[in-house]
């Protein structure tokens, strides 16, 4: 599954390197998975190039500081990509939960390989101002 | 033979007393239900000590608190419980519903945040729990996501479960309406806060106790 970069929206095609080094653009390592049909919707748009979350810098490392925090993975240099959406996180301080998909015993932390996550969480877009 | 006959009843004996020894009840249901006040009032009638602290201000249990070994005595009987106090379960967390209750944004945003790990932390201690007492607030609506989840569960594991409808001090506590909704589980009404009917409370908690 193609990822995009939580920080400054750049896309990386499933298994690019950069999404284990970091994102060549920003160098940050905080992902969220994206559906293909997705990314090529994306790709053949004019909003290619345009954010989709409407976070400004500040709040986009605030939350990646507590999505760390609630997974218990602050080691920033490990990579983290979101998934599954039983935890999304709207903006800060603002969460949704899908309790059916919490209850349902799936690990929140998938672990694929040493120092490699998948956490059960996703981001969604906001319409809220603050 | 009879040593071996001994040994065999010991056995039995001794694993009917671990199993009574130390029954882990988890207190479960939506935030502001009562279900610290409820543990509170539990730990402080058998061991003197509160469990953890209380507030108008919903998610003010954020962390999973427990207090081992808490022997309640009731009609003769003995046992004792491993009583575990869990956050409230919510579909939604949102800083800004704080805010009316004074808290500064900064606050509101790491209780939100909080909030959300324990929700997390609560829904994995599920499966550690001998049986769950589900703290509902009898003047809310009983048809919600977040109960329908919960008790839903509870029965997927085959833990047992006690409803109790709690503030029934309250005007507009409907236990009936509850039962309703859950005809399947006892329900026993309440108030923590004013400790009454807490006699019929321990009566269906040794029930419940006899289920694991």
């Amino acid at each position: 599954m193609p990822y995009r970069c939580v920080h400054c929206s750049k896309l990386y095609e499933d298994a690019s390197k950069e999404v284990l080094t970091g994102c060549a653009n920003c160098g940050r390592k905080f992902f969220f998975y994206i559906k293909k049909e997705k990314l090529a919707m994306m790709e053949n748009s004019s909003q290619k190039n345009e954010p989709e979350l409407e976070l400004d810098e500040e709040e986009r490392k605030k939350i990646e500081a507590d999505v760390r925090e609630i997974a218990g993975i602050t080691n920033e240099e490990t990579p983290i990509f979101l998934d599954f959406e039983s935890v999304k996180v709207i903006k800060e301080g603002k969460y949704l939960l899908d309790l059916p998909k919490l209850f349902s015993g799936k690990p929140q932390v998938y672990q694929l390989e040493d120092g490699r996550y998948i956490v059960d969480l996703s981001f969604i877009k906001s319409d809220d101002k603050d | 033979m009879i040593r071996i006959i001994r040994n065999f009843s010991r056995r039995i004996i001794a694993s009917l007393f671990n199993r009574k020894e130390n029954i882990k009840i988890g207190f479960y249901g939506p935030p502001n239900s009562g279900k610290t006040t409820l543990a509170n009032l539990i730990c402080r009638d058998w061991t003197g000590q509160e469990i953890g602290t209380t507030s108008n201000v919903p998610h003010e249990t954020r962390e999973v608190q427990f207090k081992e070994k808490v022997e309640i005595t009731h009609k003769g009987k003995v046992l004792t419980f491993k009583i575990v106090d869990t956050p409230g379960i919510a579909t939604k967390i949102d800083y800004e519903d704080f805010l009316r209750f004074g808290l500064k944004k900064n606050e509101a945003k790491k209780r939100a945040k909080e909030a959300t790990q324990g929700i997390i932390e609560s829904i994995k201690w599920l499966n550690d729990m001998d049986a769950v007492v589900v703290v509902l607030d009898s003047a809310e609506n009983p048809y919600s996501q977040v109960n329908i989840t919960i008790i839903g569960n509870l029965v997927a594991r085959k833990i047992p479960v006690l409803v109790v409808a709690n503030k029934i001090d309250l005007k507009k506590s409907n236990i009936k309406r509850l039962q309703a909704a859950f005809p399947e589980y006892e329900v026993v009404g309440i108030s923590a806060r004013d400790s009454s009917n807490m006699d019929e409370f321990y009566e269906s908690l040794f029930r419940l106790a006899k289920k694991i």
